[in-house]
Formats: C-alpha cells, structure tokens, sequence
C-alpha cells in the first residue's frame, strides 16, 4: 500500500491560538482513487485541506508525496508538486475578471507584460472544454452568479492538471445538471490517475464516485472504509458518531 | 445532457465595449474636469492661455508623480499618510547635502534612496509586521517630519541656483517644465505597470480578496511592501523636485500634501476600500486638483482659500467614492490587521 500511496498525511495537528482545529489527522491517497473526506461541520476538513495545499501550515505530523516526505511553506510549493484545490470560498478575486482569475499567478506573458489576449483565448478554450457557461471571460467575477463563481474555481484548479485535486464542497452552489458535469469530471481525472479528495455534504455523490471515504471527528480521523462496504446509514452513523456515542 | 452536446465554445473571449470597461466615477469626473475648465476658461481670461495650461502642468506635477503611486497603495486596500514628510524631508536634505558641497549627481541619488529607505521602512512594518499602514504612516507622517525640522532647527535651506539640481526647477522642453515632462513619464510607467503586468494584476487581487491571490501562490506581502516603498520613491522625487524649483529646502513643505495626493486618486475613482485601481482616473483627479487652485488664483482670491477648498474636495471625493458605504466601514477597513 504504502509504495503505491500518492499522499499520505500522518498525525497532523493544527492549532489557531487556543482552537485546537487538528489533533492528529491519518490520510491516505492511491494514484486514481476518489477518496470522499466526510465530518460534522467544523470537524476539520478544509483546515486539513489547507494543510496539503499549503495555504496554511501545519504544527506537527508528516505530509509524504510520492514516498517523499514535504513540508509547504507556501501555496507555491503545493502547486510544484501540482496539488489542486477549490477551496470552500472558492479563493477568488471579485473585482478581477474570469481570466485573471483562471490564470492568477500564472498569467501568461509576452516579454515582461501579461499577454492578455492569448490569456482570453486560453479562458475560453478551458472554460468552453469543461462546459462552464459564462458570458464572457472579460467579465468581473463579483458579477457572476455562486454557481459560475463555482465552476470558475472547478476549472482553474482542474487546468493545472494536478496529479492531486481536492475538492472542498465544490457543488454546494450547483444546479443539478451541474453537479452531474462535476461527477463525471470526477470519474474522468481521476481514470486518467489523478488522486481526488472530495468533500461534500451530498452523501449520495459520495456513492456515485468515491472509492474510500475518510471520517473525520472533531480533528481527528476516526474511520476509512471502501465504499463497497458501506451504505448511506452507516456512513451517517460514522459521521454523527451515534453508535459509539450510545456505546460510550 | 444538453451540456454534453454542445459544440460551439460556450464561453466567449470577445472584449466588451469601451463603455462597459470604463470606470463611470472615472467618466463623471472627466464631465467635472471638462466644467471646470469652461467656468474658469469663462471666468478668467487668461486661464485657458497656453502660458496658463503649462503653468498648470507644473503644478499638477509634484501631485501626480505621488499620485501614481499612491493609486497603487489604496488599490492594494493601504493608504500612505506620511509622503507629504518625506517630501519635507527630501527637500532638506536636497538643501543640506548641496550645502555641504556634494556633488549634484550624487545627491540626486541619496534623495532617491532616502525615500526609498523611508517607503522600506513604512511597508516592512504594514506588510511583514502587521501593523496596520494607517497607523505606520501616521506615525512616520510625525517622526519623519519632525526629524527633518531637527536639522534645520526649523530654518529653511537655501540653494546655490547655478547647481544643477536647482537648474532642474526651471529647466523647459517644448513650453513644458522639466517637472511636467518627469510626471509624464511617472504616468506612462505607472500605467504600464497597473495595467499591463502581473504585478499590477496582483495589486488589484489584493485589494480585492487578500488571501485569494496569496492562495494563488503569490507573496503578498512582498507586493504591498513594494507599494509603500513606490510612495516613498516617488516623495523623494517630489522632495527633490520641490527643493529645485522653490531654491531652498524647508522642513515645513509639503504640509498637507498627503490630503492632495489622496484626494486627486480618490477624485479619479480609485476605489479606497481596495480593489479597483485607475491611472488615468488619477491623471484626472490631479488635474482637478490643480485646476482648482490655479483658478482661484487666477480669479484673485485669497490664497488661505486653497487649503480650505481642497479640503472640501477631499470631503466630496470620499463621499462620492464611499457609494453607500458607511466612512466606520472605511475606517476599520483602513486600520485593520491584515
Ligand atoms: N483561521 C482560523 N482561526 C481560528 N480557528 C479556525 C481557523 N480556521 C478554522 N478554524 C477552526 O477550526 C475548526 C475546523 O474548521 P474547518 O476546518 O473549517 O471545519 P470543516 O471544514 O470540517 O467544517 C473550527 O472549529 C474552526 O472554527
Ligand atoms: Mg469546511
């Protein structure tokens, strides 16, 4: 297992002053797998999620990378080992438009300045190639609609062509035939190895693609199972912890 | 699926009309600027000479260059209240570096450096320590002034005009002062820099959503930093400039040239929350600026009458740039850590 695990992250902690919002996290992630991260609001998913995309960094635990172990200091860092993320509030610019905001800290450039029409025409061709329907790729992005903002964000995080895409509800803003598109983005990455983690309140998304799924439990991951071994009550029993709590 | 059968791009790349792109606070205030000179043009017969129009350009120098750099610092969400100090600072050492025999040349550069170093020194404190920049500038307004009025012990510094630095206050090209041409090239560049690279990209970012661009892989603070230090810069060249075309250095110029600078990119629609940067807005508002203490004097005034109007402008500016906005918004937006 180990040999072939793309990601693996081992008792990662992480506190914010007195919250102590990690308390040692396991994690594992297969080349080509979907792994569904699941947890009660505030369990620590999208902290965990910052963690790997170095956004913020962690205490103390082991991030290891193709049997590497990494430590991030910065989003740059998880971006050289093409780790992709759409984070939960999307991490977009409003007053920029779509295409700035597609290629944000990577415009492409001519000599010193950002080519913008070739930046346009590469917008368009990405955002047309996953479907996402904005008017155009001049218009500010504080003008679309939660849903546009969303798939934008989709769509820039798939175009790095990561090896690893985190998801962290991506589909909270979608409409139905949306998150369809979604799924089968899912399906299709991930057929080409790229390791996805999911993160959704949609139990019933997590049936359709994932292959694993993770719980987590006030900072802590408590359970990893197959899908295949579960269904929708287990999994809601997992997250609520209801068993156990009756147990104790 | 509908979605899975569409063939045609979706999604257009196709630049939208001029009217759609411009800033309108821009555009109104251009409508303002264009009254302003057919009032004054009416008013006072010799407003609209051509001897008046490069007088003008002089005046709004100084302003501008600031100004520049300035729409770049509120762009990123900061503000910069200390430049008219480094100005007076400057303009001392301009005076006392002369004073003491240094050659021209030379001091050019250590009047560079030494806005420069005061910019460092403001954006090191705003953007790695996390000091609040309104309150770093306010701070360093005080100090940075008050140690220049140290060394003259409040005198002001006269310069020999056979130097070159002073030669620089009245040299002309074309009808235009030295000083008009340099602000040319200070708003090409700035232009340039805002709008046609990464970095001017990123201050927009900034101003917007910090943490997105930092997400983004980019060192914001770095950014924010260089914009403090852009301020300083171009005070220095301000101070500078001030010392040569006034023939001395005085610990007490620039008082209040903060107001005016600030105001002149407010006025062009330079959004002060962050986000939403304009150069040729800031053109504008320096214009505006200026127009209105030119035309005042030349309708023979009183002179105590500018600080007062400019002040007002200042007022309406922000009233207008708030659009609905609360000024307690403005304010804990300006003071808070970032
Ligand atoms: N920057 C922060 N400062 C302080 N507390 C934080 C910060 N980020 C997250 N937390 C806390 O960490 C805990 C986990 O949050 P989060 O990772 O967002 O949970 P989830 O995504 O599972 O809902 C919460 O209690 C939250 O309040
Ligand atoms: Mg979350």
């Amino acid at each position: 297992m180990s040999d072939t695990s793309l990601v693996t992250l081992r008792g990662i902690t992480k506190s914010f002053g007195a919250v102590q919002s990690l308390r040692g996290v396991d994690l594992t992630l297969g080349p080509g797998e979907v792994l569904g991260l699941v947890g009660d609001n505030g369990a620590g998913k999208s902290t965990l999620m910052k963690v790997l995309a170095g956004a913020i960094q962690h205490d103390s635990g082991q991030i290891t990378i193709d049997g590497r172990d990494v430590r991030f200091a910065s989003p740059a860092d998880a971006r050289r080992e093409r780790i992709g993320i759409v984070y939960q509030d999307l991490a977009l610019c409003d007053t920029l438009d779509v295409a700035s905001n597609l290629f944000l800290g990577r415009e492409p450039r001519k000599g010193p300045f950002i080519d913008r029409r070739a930046m346009h025409a590469k917008a368009a061709e990405t955002l047309s190639e996953l479907h996402v329907r904005v008017k155009s790729t001049y218009q500010e992005i504080g003008r679309l609609s939660g849903g546009q903002r969303q798939a934008v964000a989709i769509a820039r995080a798939v175009s790095f062509q990561p090896r690893v895409l985190i998801l962290d509800e991506p589909t909270a803003a979608l409409a139905v035939a949306e998150v369809r598109q979604v799924l089968r983005m899912i399906r299709d990455v991930a057929a080409q190895g790229v390791g996805v983690i999911l993160i959704t309140h949609r139990l019933q998304d997590l049936f359709e693609v994932c292959d694993r799924i993770t719980v987590m439990y006030e900072g802590r991951s408590v359970e990893d199972e197959p899908v295949s071994a579960l269904d929708i009550e287990r999994l809601v029993a997992m997250i609520t912890r209801s068993n156990t709590e009756e147990a104790a | 699926m509908t979605v899975e059968t569409a063939t045609a791009p979706t999604v257009l790349a196709e630049t939208p009309g001029r009217w759609e792109r411009a800033n309108k606070a821009t555009l109104a205030m251009l409508g303002v600027t264009v009254v302003l000179f057919l009032v004054f043009g009416i008013a006072a017969p010799n407003f609209l000479t051509f001897g008046n129009i490069s007088n003008l350009a002089t005046q709004v120098a100084i302003t501008l260059i600031v100004a520049v750099a300035m729409t770049f610092v509120i762009t990123t969400g900061q503000i910069d209240l200390s430049v008219g100090s480094t100005v007076a600072f400057v303009a001392t050492g301009t005076a006392e570096m002369l004073r003491a025999g240094w050659d021209s040349s030379i001091v050019i550069i250590a009047a560079l450096v030494a806005g420069l170093l005061w910019g460092a020194i403001n954006g090191w404190l705003s953007a790695h320590q996390k000091i609040p920049p309104f309150i770093v500038t306010l701070a360093t307004m005080s100090v940075i002034r008050g140690i220049a009025q140290m060394w003259t012990q409040g005198f002001s510094v006269p310069i020999d005009r056979r130097l070159f630095v002073a030669k620089i206050g009245d040299a002309k090209f074309l009808g235009f002062s030295a000083l008009a041409w340099i602000a040319l090239v200070a708003v090409v560049l700035g232009a340039v820099l805002l709008s046609k690279m990464r970095f001017g990209n990123y201050v927009n970012g900034i101003g917007s959503q910090e943490e997105s661009v930092r997400r983004a892989g980019v060192n914001t603070d770095r950014i924010k930093m260089i914009t403090l230090m852009l301020t300083g810069l171009a005070a220095g060249v301000a101070g500078l400039l001030t010392a040569a075309r006034l023939g001395s250095g005085s610990a007490n110029s620039g008082q209040g040239f903060e107001l005016t600078v600030i105001a002149a990119v407010v006025l062009g629609g330079t959004d002060l929350f962050g986000g939403r940067g304009t150069m040729v807005g800031t053109i504008i508002g320096a214009v505006i600026t200026g127009v209105i203490a030119n035309g005042l004097t030349l309708l023979g005034v009183s002179p105590f009458l500018t600080p007062i109007v400019t002040g007002l402008v200042l007022l309406i500016a922000i009233w207008i740039n708030l659009r609905g906005r609360s000024l307690a918004d403005l304010f804990s937006h300006l003071t808070r850590r970032s």
